[in-house]
């Protein structure tokens, strides 16, 4: 076997001997079965066989709503009551690098008033009356900060820990670390990426080996009902019936085992008549994940599935809440940057008409699939984090809008042992730095790793001379999030 | 600890204020230790004591003696006891035991070793596997059925170089080695990271680097080229541009930009990183752009090194507009003689003219279209609130009000009350039944006063420019306005607003002295466009603005520290350098890397030939020469190779003649289970490596199956400049389904790669990309079983074996043996694929045959003889 296949030394040591390679991949890998089923004395090795995770996890998956564009913090999660005071005042303190540098204003007060809400009495904008409702399960980190005013940089550090460079994917990470429990499904989906802002970098597995990418759902723009008819690509034969092709497949297994040469190691070959066995499994396996018809009317109601504001977001939690049912490791769903031909939550321009509609488009689903998660006892053990790639600024743009702000601006996380109603870190008294328990993007990616159970700084990937990792060499574990 | 540096082997031997922190004759004593042990007061690392098991890695580091990498300050002299670093001799050949076996001096290096091991090289493979693996080798296609007659008619020993001679005069040649050249070169044609704005002319070098392997180029002068080709007189001396050097510096061009960073001098230089990562990695196997924060921390590269080869770069154009905008405009490089390129711009800007006398008549007919309505806003509102509000039709109510219909249409539909905030039309909403028409009329005097202050500010603009501008004064910025400023304003005005004229109603509305104009701008717009010439244009660089860098402490481009002079690496260069004292550098560094005397860029290429033919290289990482490099297995043979390299005068095709035409290239894959076990990593090359198809090979012999391959050369397959709209698919890689040119000349959009490319690890086009990694994973099988694009190849093969009239069934199974698998078909395979026909469960349709011949076609294809060289 080539040092460029999978399994070689950037995974493990090297594998001396077949006999060893078994030993190492053997155990709580149900290929046994697979090699039964084939009726050959097989066992291919298999990249994304589970792994132990380093210390006991929280979390067995995760769910991330990416609301691309960039939600405003102090129009949602982070009432700032200073800004009321000094609406239409101008910032007293020198304003950092913004991305419209020529058009800023004054400071700008909220539109929405804030409410609070649950045991916990967090309070939570009018944009979000239904998300409001699950307040005590939240973990609302107000303190977030990036690197990158603008949305490529910034939306490609969320998602691998860079802005600069091309580097792994954070779900390719952690099925490269973890890898799956349910070989039938990619072990990381992403439903409608966009392609702007990075595309395909978003859930590339960069120099990782390519099996860890991300398998992508449609994009950002394909309409749900488009999506559905093909949700995996040449998931399906147009021309034979499921026995014709058992028969097809058949043929080629018969010719393929007749090259392996005897009793001779050929992993390689032999991961071949696994994979094609296991895309068989996958095109009766893959269509019911995606079949949603059997979910009763009131399940599709609860996420919006209704309503043509809530119809997209709202199928994709319940395709997150599906997916992460039958074990899918990283999930990753987003509302996209332009839904409808329009700008989405970045509201450079027209701040109130802008969040009401995307918020109206989310809030429903987002709260429909706590609901949900909770319901089937997958909150338990399922990290889910919501954010955009930065916040907005307090002060206007374009007369009525807000710019970008990687300063300071607020994600939240729940479920697996997150701890709920409670706000993790500030902003300071307008909302544009983050001043109190700063969460770095790095430490969040350190912090869902540690959910995990994976030591961020020990994940690692030797390529090109050095040790990687998706934390680079920062990332500080916020173990307040926890319970 | 103050002033500990832990940074150096020196600083960390001095320790602190305190003295050392380790104690190598007591370990036990060494205050790390102490340290990390959580039981003194000082307590390290401050987030958390380590596991006992990584305590116990230090204490045995301690207890070595604290070993240390070398230093860059251990190079100071210049001198380096890096293997890599040392000149290139030319080794004396081993003596070997079998000499019938050795056919040159490649295999006498190699059966050295095997027999020093005990090992003896696997038999040769049969002549058809030999033939198949050389044609998919050097051109990429598999062998025809009359190549693989021909050959096996040829008994002599001469057959082997007649093939080999054949496949490198084929211009299928370039088109397959360049690709590998591509991939080290991080080739796309487009900027990547976030905005992926096209490179529109990329293609040129993509197609230089194509014909540089079918001309068999000089690897010197490809190297020289490619750093500085601009710089270089031309191969033709009567050529007044270098049109062909240009073009070769879209090596440096076309790498990943970060083009809407706001940061802009650090856009600038995480360009000039990129350029030195894969320059460095390229033609010296060397990781120098580790050392762009700290120094290299294994490699004698001192950041010094990394920002005295940044000057070169910063000192040289990249963009042609860095901070002018959000996104920073790419440079594009003319590759004609001056009046020719003076040409192209004239006709750009008699263009761009053209379309803004016809975008200012249509202007104005808009704004008299708005003018001719806003008196009337009022009437046009509450009309539509009965629309909207209690079910009135439009047409009625138009008349009724003496309004255009389809503006109150538009009207109503805007005034509509949504879901989400509108604040701008809050009052509206808020008017009452008694209040209605109070409100409509502010609205409208609103609506006209905001006209007014607009026009009554751009005249006064105009007066005061005009009077600036004769006084020789500076002109003020001509007043902006905001959409936000007014709204309700801005969305009435909108083109598809209320008062925006209708593409369909401008033929109506349009006075006859606009559509008069109007047409013979459009005349004479397509007039230009019609003779506007190709843009004579290149991605490439230039000499640019001349830099005194300074070294950018921890990588920061907004925290400058020393200056370094423009130079190359101590370590490889010496400390005796010629100073360079005019321009970038760019011709001086071209001259160092594309050099003889440099001991690492044969070696490096004569590693890439090796690994392109063998699967792995003699040095396994192929872009890394450095000390976490691999070594070489057999260093002798590599600078045998890298000193015939530079003998034969840097010919690439030299190289191919010696190693294909060696018994180790003539090997078998096959190999017993003792002879595996004995080589396991096959590092002694006692047996060939089979190896997958990459996709090219894959996608372009699935073309030729059927004989739809376009053997088409060079060009572009991709239009347009910039980004497209996050929602459209044109962000997307042309789809290789939509034509049937080889893969080589698809457009790469490094963004949105297309699914093939990702799904047969094509790799990232973002970075140098020495070796493509193999996988095996259910999406490939997926597509064998089930796209379209194999359906099609299988069901064009059956119905052309169907329809040859002079053959039977099994006659057919054997001719399908031929095209797909380069190979007879033995009478058991006959008989198993006439069984299976035979047994195909029908469905009974009409087309059971075709259906069942498809179906057989695609086991071929999906089997791995098809996937896989042997």
């Amino acid at each position: 076997m080539n040092s460029r296949q999978l399994n070689s030394r950037h995974l493990n040591p090297p594998v001396r001997s077949r006999r060893e390679f078994l030993r190492r991949t053997s155990a709580g890998f149900g290929s046994l079965a697979l090699a039964s089923m084939l009726g050959a004395d097989v066992q291919a090795p298999h990249p994304l066989a589970p792994k132990q995770p380093h210390f006991p996890a929280r979390a067995k998956r995760v769910i991330f709503m990416f609301m691309h564009g960039g939600p405003s913090h102090i129009d949602t999660f982070d009432p700032k009551p200073a800004l009321d005071k000094a609406h239409g005042q101008p910032l007293p303190f020198d304003r950092p690098l913004t991305f419209a540098e020529g058009s800023t204003g004054a400071l700008m007060r909220s539109p929405w008033k804030f409410k609070q809400y649950g045991q916990s009495g967090l309070p939570v904008s009018e944009l979000f009356p239904h998300v409001a409702q699950h307040v005590d399960d939240l973990c609302i980190v107000r303190s977030m900060v990036g690197d990158s005013v603008a949305h490529g940089g910034a939306v490609l550090q969320l998602n691998t820990g860079s802005n600069t460079f091309t580097r792994p994917s954070a779900g390719s990470w952690v099925i490269y670390g973890l890898g799956t429990e349910n070989q039938n499904l990619p072990a990381f989906i992403t439903l409608k990426p966009g392609l702007s802002h990075g595309g395909a970098k978003n859930w590339s597995s960069a120099f990782l080996p390519g099996i860890y990418q991300g398998t992508p759902v449609g994009h950002g723009g394909v309409s749900v009902d488009e999506l559905m008819k093909e949700p995996i690509e040449h998931l399906h034969n147009s021309r034979l019936s499921m026995s014709q092709q058992r028969y097809e497949l058949d043929m080629i297994q018969k010719m393929n085992r007749a090259t392996l040469r005897g009793q001779d190691d050929d992993p390689d070959l032999e991961a071949r008549i696994e994979a094609l066995e296991l895309a068989f499994r996958m095109q009766t396996e893959a269509p019911e994940a995606f079949d949603i018809s059997k979910e009763t009317e009131a399940t599709k109601k609860l996420y919006g599935l209704d309503d043509d504001y809530t119809r997209d977001f709202g199928w994709q939690c319940l395709m997150a809440r599906r997916l992460a049912e039958r074990n899918v490791r990283f999930i990753q769903i987003s509302h996209e940057y332009g839904p409808g031909n329009e700008v989405g939550w970045d509201a450079h321009s027209e701040l109130i008409r802008l969040h009401t509609r995307t918020a109206l488009m989310v809030d429903k689903p987002i709260a429909g699939l706590l609901t949900d998660l909770k319901a089937h006892g997958l909150l338990e053990d399922t990290l889910v984090v919501w954010g955009g790639e930065f916040g907005r600024t307090p002060i206007s743009q374009a007369g009525d809008g807000r710019d970008h702000n990687p300063y300071g601006y607020t994600m939240w996380m729940a479920g697996a042992g997150v701890k709920g109603g409670y706000a993790y870190g500030a902003t300071d008294e307008f909302g544009y730095y983050a001043v109190e328990d700063r969460m770095h993007i790095h430490d969040l990616h350190a912090t869902m790793l540690h959910a995990l159970g994976m030591h961020h700084d020990k994940l690692t990937y030797f390529y090109s001379g050095r040790n990687f990792r998706l934390t680079d060499v920062e990332g500080v574990v916020a173990e307040k999030v926890f319970a | 600890m103050g002033g500990l540096n832990l940074e150096t082997a020196k600083g960390f031997r001095k320790g602190g204020a305190h003295g050392p922190i380790v104690s190598v004759e007591s370990p036990e004593q060494s205050r790390l230790l102490g340290a990390l042990s959580y039981e003194q007061p000082l307590r390290m690392p401050p987030t958390g004591k380590l596991s006992d098991a990584e305590i116990a890695d230090v204490r045995r580091w301690v207890e070595m003696g604290a070993p240390w990498p070398e230093a860059p300050a251990d190079a100071a002299d210049g001198g380096s006891t890096l293997w890599s670093f040392q000149p290139v001799k030319k080794p004396a050949v081993p003596a070997v035991q079998d000499i019938a076996w050795a056919r040159n001096d490649v295999d006498r290096f190699l059966l050295a070793k095997m027999e020093e091991q005990g090992l003896e090289p696997v038999p040769p493979a049969d002549k058809l596997t030999w033939l198949r693996r050389a044609t998919f080798d050097l051109i990429g296609l598999p062998p025809t059925p009359a190549e693989m007659d021909a050959f096996l008619a040829d008994k002599t020993e001469g057959a082997y170089e007649a093939v080999v001679e054949r496949l490198l005069a084929s211009p299928r040649y370039g088109e397959r080695w360049g690709r590998h050249w591509l991939d080290v070169a991080r080739y796309a044609d487009s900027t990547g990271a976030d905005e992926d704005h096209r490179y529109p002319y990329a293609w040129r070098y993509r197609d230089y680097v194509i014909k540089a392997f079918n001309d068999d180029k000089p690897y010197d002068r490809f190297v020289q080229e490619q750093i500085a080709g601009d710089l270089m007189p031309p191969d033709d001396p009567n050529a007044r541009v270098n049109a062909e050097g240009i073009v070769a510096t879209g090596f440096l061009a076309l790498g990943t930009k970060l083009i809407a960073e706001i940061d802009k001098p650090k856009l600038f230089y995480d360009v000039v990183d990129e350029q030195i990562d894969t320059t460095s990695k390229a033609f010296l196997g060397l990781t120098l752009a580790c050392a762009r924060c700290h120094d290299h921390k294994f490699d004698p590269l001192p950041t010094t090194d990394y920002y005295a080869m940044a000057s070169i770069f910063a000192s040289t154009k990249q963009f042609e507009d860095l901070d002018g905008a959000v996104v920073s405009k790419l440079y594009f490089r003319p590759i004609a003689p001056d009046e020719e390129v003076a040409a192209y711009e004239a006709s750009n800007k008699e263009i761009a003219d053209k379309k803004a006398e016809i975008s200012k008549v249509e202007g104005l007919e808009s704004k008299r279209y708005r003018d001719q309505h806003a008196p009337r806003l009022a009437s046009y509102m509450l009309a539509a609130y009965q629309i909207y509000s209690e079910g009135g039709e439009a047409a009625p109510l138009a008349k009724r009000d003496g309004l255009e219909q389809d503006v109150l249409e538009r009207m109503a539909e805007y005034l509509k009350p949504q879901r989400e905030r509108r604040p701008q039309l809050e009052a509206w909403y808020a008017a009452t039944d008694a209040t209605r028409a109070t409100a409509a009329q502010q609205y409208q005097e609103s609506f006209l006063a905001t006209i007014e202050l607009r026009e009554n500010a751009e005249k006064t603009w105009e007066k005061e420019a005009a009077a600036a501008k004769a006084a020789g004064k500076p002109v003020p910025d001509k007043p902006k306005f905001f959409a936000g400023d007014d709204r309700f304003f801005t969305e009435i005005n909108a083109a598809k607003g209320p008062f925006g004229l209708p593409e369909e109603k401008r033929d109506a509305f349009y006075l006859d002295e606009s559509k008069a104009a109007l047409e013979t701008l459009r005349a004479e717009l397509k007039a230009l466009e019609d003779k506007a010439p190709n843009p004579p244009m290149a991605c490439a660089v230039n000499e640019g603005e001349i830099v005194d860098q300074k070294v950018l402490v921890r990588g920061n481009v907004h925290n400058p520290g020393e200056p370094v002079a423009k130079r190359f690496p101590i370590a490889l260069a010496g400390r005796d350098q010629e100073p360079i004292t005019s321009g970038s550098g760019r011709l001086e560094l071209a001259h160092w890397l594309g050099s003889e005397h440099n001991p690492l860029t044969a070696r490096v290429m004569a590693n890439r030939i090796w690994q392109w033919h063998f699967g792995e290289g003699l040095v396994r990482t192929p872009n890394n020469f450095g000390k976490l490099g691999e070594k070489p297995t057999h260093p002798e043979l590599l600078d045998y190779l890298a000193a015939r390299f530079v003998e034969s005068g840097w010919s690439i095709k030299q190289m191919h003649r010696l190693l294909m035409l060696s018994s180790a290239y003539r090997m078998s894959a096959d190999a017993t289970p003792e002879q595996r076990e004995k080589d396991q990593e096959n590092r002694y090359w006692s047996r060939f490596e089979p190896r997958r198809l990459e996709v090219e090979e894959m996608r372009d012999s699935l073309l030729t199956l059927d004989g739809s391959l376009d053997l088409t050369m060079g060009g572009a397959l991709m239009e347009g400049q910039g980004t497209d709209k996050e929602f459209s698919d044109a962000r997307k890689s042309l789809h290789p389904d939509s034509t049937k040119r080889r893969t080589v000349y698809l457009p790469v959009r490094r963004s949105n790669l297309p699914t093939l490319f990702s799904l047969f690890d094509f790799g990232d086009a973002a970075i140098s990309n020495a070796q493509r990694t193999q996988t095996n994973v259910a999406p490939q099988a997926l597509y064998m079983m089930n796209s379209e694009f194999v359906e099609e190849r299988a069901g064009a093969l059956a119905s052309e074996l169907l329809k040859d009239e002079a053959l039977d069934d099994a006659g057919r199974v054997r001719e399908a043996y031929r095209i797909v698998l380069n190979r007879p078909a033995t009478a058991d395979r006959v008989d198993q694929a006439l069984s299976y026909i035979a047994g195909f469960p029908t469905d009974g349709s009409e087309d059971a045959r075709s259906l069942a011949w498809t179906s057989f076609c695609r086991t071929l294809i999906a089997s791995n003889q098809f996937l896989y060289v042997n």
